[in-house]
């Protein structure tokens, strides 16, 4: 009888590790892919128009079935579901992670399964550029490119004294703005991030606006270029701000999530972030007067320039040429077409906005050329629920700056150092910039030649 | 028990070297006789759960601290080489200075503390229960659920603590924002959020103190203190033995605060060699070093580890 139990266990031991790595069955000769980027059952209209997209795609596509997954890019995920070979055929990552996974050989170059395409050739090459490797290698379509702005608060704007349709244009501009608000109503002025690698990836776009960068080419190699002025002045700024102004708040050690839920409380007046950041305010954060949201170009100090964000979509170079090709179809048809046919673009949008609790209409860049851009801003105009006026400082001082990509080589590496420059200065009131930036410009250089070896 | 701990095994009672059937009496049985048959098949299943999700995983990431890999290409191997770059990381250092910062504030604080608690909860009579129920409750609490509660007691301008220190005039301070009280943060909240099963432990351990040892010493006039010092603390020595190697082995370990309360900050003060070892593997993608870190680190906890059995051991059998 105990022999009996036992062999019973085992059996049913058994049948469930079997169990865990089957695949679900398909018919003969299907090809199924699962994909990243399906919206949670809270987001009602975006997930009924997810199914629509993917009953659209299978009836167009008949030997593709798609698997919606809820989930996106966790590195913790993503790294246990590759050393088990269970992850998704297509994933959604940040713009901060493309450079990494390239770099690691984790990602599937996708060029000549995208030129296939017909429009392929008029994507708009800066927002390509981040997804690109150095031989120019395309490994993903994006979903929404943005460009880095400043998003403000225009009730706290209004309650200091200042111009809501006016937002500060030079980071001098921003320091004058800051100390007001912060005097008047007691609010953070500005919040810079400042850990888990945010506080690095910010100060590249303080460095960018400043005319600075993070790494530059010598004789073939890449080394660390932030100890410079451009840098220096950037960060003298941030410290003026937060020791001499007090306009920075109290609370210093911020990601982008905690920016964004003080933000949508109404604790902050300014933060470096894109227009996307609308829907985790508004979405995630519960912001409810989402009139106060604004946003404007990235402040300049000489550099003209932004970084570009946003999320994309990749293949992991795990998956199978055929499924690589399904995969490569899905992303077209589901965020390259909409970008381009303003017919789908217009069906999409009247999907989404029959849930007020939506966001429809938050500028993108434009996925292709400018003229294309209009006419798919026209096919969703009548459905656009965000008022778009606050977002017009934003599309209109942003063409003129260069969009500027991600360090190239150990972009990760490279802000994990930088946070802890940018924390000092916030954090210690007798923090030396110049020895801040030596001592990180040599832990750079030394990560980027083990990177070499 | 106390800071970052949060479970630890109850004492081992006189009777634990008496199993039954393990004892010299026991009768003798053959390896392969019909009962160890019947033992062996009902270990399979716990032999192969443990094999499949503890035991290979352990030996795989060992190879891997030998290996360059990016988890879809077959690895490399490449020596010693993960580790000379380990070595070669400045991060390393600070990393296992916080962490025995850490394991060292915990000592200090964490440790004394449930023990003073679980001695003054023995005196009280009335509601007795309530007030362990109270210093129960952060234990079930979710990790990460108090530790967002903390950061907003920790923030510096409108947090609980710098509000009711204003009220006496005191500070503000900047808590989790300075490096020099940072670390000191993490562990005032890991103390609070684990000192509840220690406190239980001991309240139990002092129950189990014979009570004639009090009544004599009170006859002779012996104050509290007196009665502390040399009944109590001394009947408690192998439960205070055990819960110490318990907070060593777990406080080494600590992760969840530093990640969720400062991802390390700032300017590294709260990086632990657990925190390292995540930022090596998910953030730089350098499985292999994460995997040799882990490595050295599973070797000092093993050595920590049979320290504690051994100790058990021999307590048990005191």
């Amino acid at each position: 009888m105990k022999l009996t139990a036992g062999l019973l266990g085992c059996a049913v031991l058994a049948s469930a590790l079997a169990g865990c790595g089957s695949p679900t069955p398909s018919e003969p000769g299907t090809v199924v892919i699962r994909v990243q980027g399906m919206p949670p059952a809270t987001d009602k209209p975006g997930l009924d128009g997810f199914k629509k997209t993917v009953a659209d795609f299978e009836q167009q596509n008949p030997g593709i079935k798609v698997q919606g997954s809820t989930s996106v890019f966790d590195p913790l995920t993503f790294s246990a579901k590759l050393a088990g070979g269970k992850v998704e055929e297509v994933i959604k990552v940040p713009l901060t992670e493309p450079q990494g996974l390239i770099a690691r050989k984790q990602v599937r170059p996708l060029t000549k399964e995208l030129s296939g395409w017909a429009h392929y050739k008029e994507f708009n090459p800066q927002v390509l550029l981040p997804l690109s490797d150095p031989a120019g290698d395309v490994y993903g379509v994006p979903q929404a490119p943005f460009a880095q702005g400043l998003v403000y608060n225009r009730d706290l704007f209004t309650k200091a004294g200042l111009d809501p349709d006016k937002p500060p244009k030079t980071w001098d501009e921003v320091r004058t703005a800051a100390k007001t608000i912060s005097d008047k109503t007691g609010k953070a002025g500005f919040v810079h991030q400042s850990k888990n690698n945010q506080g690095g990836w910010q100060l590249t776009m303080l460095a960018y606006t400043h005319g600075g960068e993070i790494e530059r080419e010598e004789g073939g190699e890449y080394v660390a270029a932030f100890n410079a002025d451009p840098v220096k002045k950037a960060l003298t700024m941030l410290k003026e701000m937060r020791w001499t102004d007090d306009s920075m708040g109290d609370a210093q050690l911020n990601d982008q999530n905690d920016v964004i839920k003080r933000f949508a409380a109404g604790e902050i007046g300014m933060y470096m972030g894109t227009p996307g950041t609308y829907r985790l305010a508004k979405m995630t954060y519960g912001m409810e007067d989402t009139d106060a949201f604004g946003i404007g170009p990235l402040p300049q100090a000489g550099g003209n320039a932004s970084l570009t964000g946003g999320d994309v979509y990749l293949v992991p170079k795990s998956v199978s040429p055929d499924k690589a090709a399904a995969a490569v179809k899905w992303l077209l048809f589901a965020y390259a077409q909409p970008q381009y046919d303003p017919a789908t673009a217009a069906s999409r949008a009247k999907e989404l906005a029959a849930d007020p609790k939506s966001a429809v209409g938050v500028p993108t860049l434009p996925m292709f050329d400018a003229a294309q851009q209009s006419k798919i801003d026209e096919a969703v105009l009548p459905y656009v629920n965000v008022k778009l006026e606050h977002f017009r400082p934003w599309l209109d001082g942003t063409p003129a700056l260069t969009l500027r990509p991600e360090p190239p080589v150990q972009a990760q590496q490279v802000y994990a150092v930088l946070d802890t420059v940018v924390q000092a200065v916030l954090t210690n009131k007798d923090a030396s910039v110049d020895d801040l930036l030596a001592k990180a410009e040599t832990d750079v250089n030394t990560k980027l030649a083990a990177a070499r070896q | 028990m106390s800071a970052g701990t949060r479970t630890a095994p109850l004492p081992a009672g006189p009777a634990a070297g008496a199993t039954p059937g393990l004892g010299r009496d026991a009768p003798r049985r053959s390896l392969f006789g019909r009962n160890a048959l019947t033992a062996l098949v009902f270990l399979i299943p716990a032999l192969v759960v443990f094999g499949v999700f503890s035991w290979w995983p352990i030996v795989r990431g060992l190879l891997i601290s030998f290996q360059q890999t990016n988890l879809i290409d077959p690895a490399t191997w490449v020596g010693l080489e993960n580790f000379r770059a380990l070595f070669a990381d400045p991060l390393l250092g600070t990393a296992i200075a916080n962490t025995l910062l850490f394991v060292g504030l915990a000592l200090l604080i964490g440790f004394p503390a449930p023990l003073v608690l679980a001695v003054v909860l023995s005196t009280v009579r009335r509601s007795a229960g309530v007030y362990r129920f109270l210093v129960y409750l952060p234990v079930v609490v979710p990790p990460v659920v108090a530790i967002l509660l903390w950061k907003w007691f920790y923030d510096p301008g409108h947090g609980l603590f710098n509000g009711l220190l204003g009220l006496v005039g005191l500070g503000p301070y900047l808590w989790l924002d300075s490096p020099d009280t940072a670390m000191v943060s993490l562990v005032l909240q890991s103390t609070w959020a684990g000192m509840g099963g220690a406190v239980l432990i001991y309240l139990a351990a002092i129950v189990g103190v014979p009570s004639e040892l009090y009544e004599a010493a009170q006859m002779d006039g012996a104050s509290i203190w007196t009665r502390v010092w040399h009944i109590t603390l001394p009947q408690l020595r192998p439960v205070i033995g055990l819960l110490l190697l318990m907070q060593l082995i777990n406080t080494m370990q600590v992760f969840t605060e530093p990640y969720v309360f400062t991802g390390g900050g700032p300017e590294n003060a709260t990086l632990t060699v657990l925190l390292l070892i995540f930022r090596y593997a998910f953030q730089d993608g350098a499985y292999g070093q994460a995997a040799a870190l882990s490595f050295l680190l599973a070797i000092i906890l093993g050595l920590l580890s049979a320290v504690y059995l051994r100790a058990t051991r021999s307590w048990s059998a005191a």
